[in-house]
């Protein structure tokens, strides 16, 4: 039997077409008219360079040596001959059986990651060891202080951190936390990952009492049981990761994912702002406190600012709608307050004292600054 | 007397018979190849994509053929990874080097809102730029060393670092002028891949100068300002006739993308659908017709030996090739990916002329090794499909 071909010598680009003779020892490669003898490849030297899935034909090598065989009935014929060469008789696989199987495996394992990221999340946070998560809540800590002027009147500082001490050992946090506060604004907190709050004094210079500080602790405090900071980066590392592998890394698609992710954050961000509002009045309920704080410091962002950021951004929000979370915290003014008054007072002038040469501008109160809680604003630590 | 017969009596005429490359793929089975990347990619996180790639490629380049003849791929998975891996040691190991200088000499002055992430981030921003270039030539040469035909293995010589160093001097020069340095920065950046590019011994030859096609640019370039003139003027008209006439107020605009309606997102799509028409109409046409017409010229000044090219590449096939592109991997989130290698490869074989056949016997082996892994800053700072 001979089965024509290409041959090519591995020394020259020269292009033959030539006769093949397979045995049970060699390959007889001759010129086309079968008379001359070209190459002879013992079988154990010669390899199938590929395979009929990628290979539109695949290449027998040996060495630089290569022999394409176009005709599919010849390869088959030649596969025949020489078991070792089994492969190269292989059907070429369909098509259609191919994508129905991986497109439904991919899609099947996206479904997968993507339940994976909601729920995985939630417990590989807590499984990041405690010092790791100081560690990187110290380093966040330094970039945010970097260039601003710290508050350091111990005892004000005694009194939130008692506080935030005192919620903590409620909520069985297990380790200790520690509040800063930057002087001036915004009017703002955030909560960093183990267990380190940053307040802005003017959040505290701003709040009409002592119960508006103490329902922005505690809900800063349920983001830290939540540990929601954690979870925030586990989540944006995972959906990075599905954007990533969904669009088969291709460049041109980065500012489309990006925008994908950014919404999912965002989803993410406002139910872990819903968590913290509950968990925050149930910790200030637990302890006895008055828990009407926080949904009196919610009214007052309303009444500074009437029309609803977050409402208005919908789905581009961080935060739920400040009218929602009026409602949800909506508490009576039972209870003892949260800080003595002794203490509020050494809080109000945890920078130093009140200069009232400096009153907050008019134009100011009436139009609160753009980045209050409840603005939209995306890529920042977790806020109140 | 003798008649000696002159020397265009006895060379025979150069052979110039034309052909065209042939793409014989097919669309069903290259998707079939890129849903087994995708779902590697899913249970690997990301990391099967160098044999993912290389798979991919192995298909397009055995499914192209010039003079009968099919390409081969020999490049491997675990080279592009080892590639890669290098390059993020080599980060590594600048992170290290710049904490160690923040620590040790700039934290005592350290500047304000300034972070040592700030700093790594900024300064691999300008190093990327050179970086990327470097890779683009590095990443072709190792296309081009896995590449063979009729088992001879292609090459591509040169310096991938002065490649890096001159496309980044050319794009700087170019921008501080305007792009008015297009031309010359096209022309010589086409020079060192196209020249150092070789089948075997054989090497490309490329003869183009700047000077050729600066005509053809200078009317592109005003014709160009001159389209984006009219298309903003009639953008800005349109949309003020159109925002009277609507009745749209300046709240609702300001809520057009923050609070959804239906009639808000019929207007966003009415916009989007505006701009897309001036932009697709006005600018893109002008920007193929020159894009199309410098690859038409870039071809036919290249020659491997006796073997001719051109291209008859028009302005709506590059259009096609640019634009639609584009729009496909990018409404599919990139699910459409293997119809746009398909197609490329398809306009590739049916644009692209041969004159001429090489002689096979004078071409021999290269004698410089190849390269022994590869693409690692091209994945890094550009991390590209094929």
């Amino acid at each position: 039997m001979t089965s024509r071909a290409r041959y090519y010598d591995g020394v020259t680009a020269r292009a033959l077409e030539v006769a093949v003779r397979p045995s049970a020892v060699e390959l007889e490669i001759s010129h086309a008219d079968g008379v001359d003898v070209v190459a002879r490849w013992p079988i154990g030297e010669i390899k199938i360079l590929g395979d009929g899935e990628h290979e539109a034909v695949p290449p027998l090598g040996r060495g630089d040596e290569r022999l394409m065989v176009e005709d599919a009935e010849l390869r088959r014929q030649i596969a025949l001959a020489v078991p070792q060469l089994a492969a190269l008789g292989a059907a070429k696989p369909s098509a259609g059986g191919r994508i129905a199987i991986f497109g439904t495996t991919f899609a099947a394992l996206l479904g997968l990651f993507w339940v994976g990221i909601d729920f995985g999340s939630e417990y590989a946070a807590a499984l990041v060891p405690y010092p790791l998560q100081a560690r990187l809540g110290d380093s966040v800590m330094k970039e945010l202080v970097a260039g601003h002027q710290l508050c350091t009147n111990p005892a004000g500082l005694a009194a939130i951190n008692g506080l935030a001490n005192r919620l903590a050992k409620a909520a069985d946090y297990g380790h200790p936390v520690k509040v800063t506060i930057i002087r001036g604004g915004p009017v703002n907190a955030f909560t960093l990952p183990g267990g380190q709050l940053l307040f802005f004094s003017d959040l505290i210079g701003k709040a009409h009492d002592s119960n508006e500080v103490a329902g922005v602790l505690a809900h800063e405090m349920g983001h830290a049981v939540h540990d929601h900071s954690m979870k925030s980066l586990a989540r944006q590392y995972g959906i990075n990761q599905l954007l990533r592998v969904m669009t088969g890394g291709y460049s041109d698609l980065g500012t489309v994912g990006a925008g994908g992710g950014l919404l999912l954050a965002l989803r993410n961000g406002r139910n872990f702002e819903r968590d913290a509002d509950a968990t925050g009045v149930s910790l200030l309920e637990k302890l006895g406190l008055r828990a009407d704080g926080m949904s009196e410091f919610f009214a007052d962002m309303q009444k500074t600012q009437p029309t609803d950021g977050a409402a208005v951004a919908g789905i581009w929000s961080t935060h739920p709608p400040t009218a929602e979370r009026i409602a949800t915290t909506k508490r009576p003014p039972t209870g003892q307050p949260a800080f003595s008054d002794e203490e509020w007072a050494a809080l109000k002038v945890v920078c130093g004292p009140v200069k009232e040469n400096n009153p907050v501008p008019d134009r100011l109160r009436e139009k609160p600054l753009a980045t209050v809680p409840n603005a939209p604003q995306a890529k920042e630590p977790e806020k109140r | 007397m003798t008649d000696l017969p002159g020397p265009s009596d006895t060379t025979p005429p150069p052979d110039l018979t034309p052909s065209r490359p042939v793409y014989d793929g097919k669309l069903a089975e290259l998707y079939g190849i890129y849903f087994r990347h995708l779902a590697l990619m899913v249970l690997t996180l990301s990391w099967s994509r160098f044999w993912g790639r290389t798979r991919l490629r192995r298909y397009l380049w055995s499914h192209f053929a010039v003079l009968g003849d099919r390409f081969e791929y020999r490049g491997r998975g675990l080279e592009l990874m080892i590639g890669f891996l290098l390059v993020l040691l080599m980060l590594g190991l600048y992170g290290g080097a710049l904490w160690a200088v923040w620590e040790y000499v700039l934290h005592e002055q350290s500047i304000p809102g300034l972070g040592l992430f700030d700093l790594f981030t900024f300064s691999l921003f300008f190093l990327g730029i050179p970086l990327a270039l470097v890779g683009h030539y590095a990443g072709l040469r190792y296309k081009m060393t896995r590449t063979r035909w009729r088992g001879i293995r292609c090459d591509l010589g040169g310096s991938a670092w002065s490649y890096g160093v001159k496309a980044t001097f050319l794009h700087l020069a170019n921008g501080l002028c305007g792009q008015l340095l297009t031309p010359l920065m096209s022309v010589l950046l086409a020079q060192p891949r196209i020249s150092n590019a070789s089948l075997g011994t054989q090497r490309l030859e490329f003869a183009g100068r700047a000077g050729d096609i600066y005509g053809r640019f200078i009317g592109y370039y005003f014709l160009n300002i001159l389209a984006w003139i009219v298309a903003i003027t009639i953008g800005v008209t349109a949309a003020v006739w159109g925002g009277k006439n609507l009745g749209i107020t300046e709240k609702e605009l300001g809520e057009l993308f923050t609070n959804f309606t239906p009639r808000s997102v019929l207007v966003l799509l009415g916009l989007a659908f505006a701009i897309y028409v001036l932009f697709g109409v006005m600018i893109l046409p002008l920007r193929c017709w020159w894009q199309a017409y410098l690859w038409r010229y870039l071809v036919s000044r290249t020659r491997a030996g006796k073997v001719l090219f051109a291209s008859a590449l028009s302005t709506r096939q590059m259009w096609g090739f640019l634009v639609l592109n584009y729009l496909i991997v990018m409404l599919t989130l990139g699910l459409g990916w293997p119809w746009v290698a398909h197609r490329s490869a398809k306009l590739i074989a049916g644009q692209l002329w041969l004159y001429g056949a090489p002689d096979g016997a004078s071409i021999r082996q290269p004698a410089e090794r190849p390269p022994r892994f590869g693409e690692g800053l091209l994945d890094m700072f550009d991390v590209s499909g094929v």
